[in-house]
């Protein structure tokens, strides 16, 4: 009989819950329950409120995005329209609630995207001294560009548009998101478990994947709450520049421009769309602070 | 020192030297060509390979990044293709608005939140925390732009008390309460978002020193809780917030490009916008470069500061 039990075979770690010294599973128990209280909690509402207005707006609207209303010319709100109407005519509760859509996708696609590339870049880059070096740099150089100015530069080549927004905001998110994983990387493979876990054969992946991934989750969930109302301010900005959104759609920077721009005549025009964007960056704001109070409890 | 100070200076030299190379060469492959932006829609093949050579576009890319390079170095950066003048005082003329513009609103801000967070500390009060925390995240929560524009609405149309936007007529330094009048709403409009982050930060970190045994030992001794604050832990919570406060120059010099747009303040912001329309690149580059420059000599400056400040980071090389 022959021993068929092949010693090169590579020695992997077993999975057998949590790692003595790993910190990472009972902390994330505490994130969840600092968003169903207090602070937290109105955070998730205020954003859940915003979200759910915009995935039924097309349902609930009265009006068309950009239908033109017979005679309805900047009427301050009332009973046929709630918001008003704008100097061509148009619902400004239909234009809101359609606007909200376009920030969704900024900030519930664009900033994942641009979170998930940058925590991918930074995890693969850190491990080895010589990407490392590489990656950090270029983090560095794309950092030097203030946000805006990275938005006018590549709206010069994409043209103004939904599309050229989210590029801007992942393009902005990957040395943020980057960096953060580095540090995380640069911290967790110093602690006592992790060396353990090399002692019995873990690679670096296994590492990377199974403890630094998951104890940095904690940071990254608070930058992407962060990251995700900068992101409703840079969709802002860039419309309001001219650079976002193309006229006549609607989007919460433009309407808020627009509004503002007619504050003589129209005083309450502003209002709405001014309201959600507050409501929604203030709910992330409320998340992030109850994530990173949660974190140094 | 020496030894942190000169790695800390190699990285930002690299940085610097891959950005302008960068920038080089992202503005020739935006779309749309300076050559048919001067000579118009219907000029001859032959105009066109003239006014091609003329700008030295005919030359192959290393060559005319040395050249560039050269001419950055004597300063001499030549006539804007579109925007008109010459690059150099074009930019210098912008970069003294946003610079005055930019060190006003930081002023504001760094001064505000000394103010505010030694106030929340030293005071302590329930009702004065959660007002100091309202106002915080109301300047936080509400963009730049919808801010500045409120700003004149109010302050400019309704009651007519500040201009509504431009440049004082006589200058900066020649009649200063005229200038102040200009600077006082797009100051305020920039500096709110900086403010809020600062007092914040500098907040939390004074309420850490008051909870450090030398505090206490001061208490024990019978000095008064303002005295404390203000002698020493303000002083030891100031270190940190030097790289905070580095750091918000950078969202200011972003955030100038907004409020200048609405006050029709003629600064590098604006500049930057007409030029990139204009596909004007010996403005575009230059300013590029200098965004990045600026970012690199603050990171340099705060960590320089930080280390001067807390001897503990020049010894052990970290930031």
């Amino acid at each position: 009989m022959t021993l068929d039990v092949s010693l090169e075979e590579p020695l992997s770690p077993v999975p057998v819950g949590p790692v003595p010294g790993d910190l990472a599973p009972e902390r994330r128990d505490s994130l969840l329950h600092a968003l169903r209280h207090g602070r937290g909690l109105v955070g998730v509402v205020l954003v859940a409120t915003v979200v759910v207005l915009g995935v039924l707006g097309p349902l609930v609207a009265p009006y068309g995005p950009t239908e033109q209303i017979k005679g309805a010319n900047l009427l301050g709100p009332g009973a046929g329209h709630w918001l008003g109407t704008d100097e061509l005519n148009r619902d400004i509760l239909s234009r809101t609630l359609y606007g909200i859509r376009v920030d969704l996708v900024v900030v519930f696609a664009a900033v994942p995207v641009g979170a998930a590339a940058g925590v991918f870049l930074g995890l693969v880059t850190s491990w080895w001294t010589v990407t490392d070096v590489i990656a950090q740099r270029a983090f560095d150089l794309l950092l030097a560009f203030p946000a805006l100015i990275l938005g006018i530069l590549l709206t010069a080549f994409l043209g103004p548009g939904v599309l050229t927004v989210g590029v801007v905001i992942v393009a902005l998110e990957i040395p943020v998101f980057g960096r953060l994983v580095r540090t995380s990387v640069r911290t967790v493979r110093e602690m006592p478990f992790v060396e353990a876990s090399q002692v019995v054969g873990a690679g670096p992946w296994w590492v990377l994947r199974r403890h630094v991934l998951p104890n940095s989750l904690e940071p990254l969930t608070v930058q992407l709450a962060v990251s995700m109302s900068v992101a409703v301010f840079i969709e802002g900005a860039m419309s309001f520049l001219g650079l976002g959104v193309r006229p006549p759609h609607p989007s919460l920077g433009s309407l808020i421009k627009d509004g503002v721009r007619l504050l003589h005549e129209a005083p309450f025009f502003a209002v709405g769309p001014l309201a959600v964007v507050v409501a929604l960056v203030l709910g992330l704001l409320l998340i992030s602070q109850s994530l990173a109070e949660a974190r140094r409890a | 020192m020496t030894r942190y100070l000169l790695s800390r200076l190699g990285s930002a030299l690299l940085v610097t030297a891959l950005a302008s190379i960068g920038i080089f060469a992202l503005i020739r492959l935006v779309p749309g060509d300076p050559v048919t932006v001067l000579a118009g829609p219907d000029a001859t093949p032959a105009a066109r390979d003239a006014i091609r050579a003329q700008l030295g576009l005919d030359q192959p890319f290393w060559s005319q990044y040395v050249h560039w390079l050269g001419d950055l170095a004597r300063f001499d950066l030549g006539p804007s293709y579109k925007l008109g003048g010459d690059v150099g005082s074009l930019i210098a003329d912008g970069a003294l608005n946003t610079v005055v513009l930019t060190l006003f609103a930081l002023v504001l801000a760094a001064v505000g939140a000394i103010v505010t967070s030694t106030a929340a500390v030293v005071g302590d009060r329930r009702w004065l925390n959660s007002l100091l925390s309202g106002l915080n995240t109301a300047a936080v929560a509400v963009p730049t732009f919808a801010t500045a524009l409120v700003l004149v609405l109010v302050f400019a149309v309704r009651f007519p008390v500040l201009p509504a936007g431009g440049t004082p007529p006589a200058g900066f330094f020649a009649q200063p309460d005229i200038a102040l009048q200009y600077l006082l709403l797009p100051g305020i409009a920039l500096a709110l978002p900086a403010w809020a982050a600062l007092t914040r930060f500098l907040t939390e970190a004074l309420r850490t020193q008051m909870r450090q045994p030398y505090v206490t030992t001061a208490r024990a001794l019978g000095i008064p809780r303002r005295r404390i604050v203000l002698t020493q832990a303000l002083r030891n919570a100031l270190p940190s917030t030097v790289t905070v406060l580095g750091l918000q120059l950078g969202t200011l010099l972003g955030g100038a490009i907004l409020v200048e747009a609405v006050f029709a303040w003629p600064g590098l912001g604006r500049l930057v916008e007409q030029g990139i329309s204009a596909r004007d690149y010996p403005v575009v580059q230059v300013l590029l470069l200098l965004s990045v420059v600026v970012f690199v000599v603050t990171q340099l400056a705060t960590d320089v500061i930080h280390a001067w400040l807390d001897p503990r980071v020049r010894l052990n090389g970290v930031s």
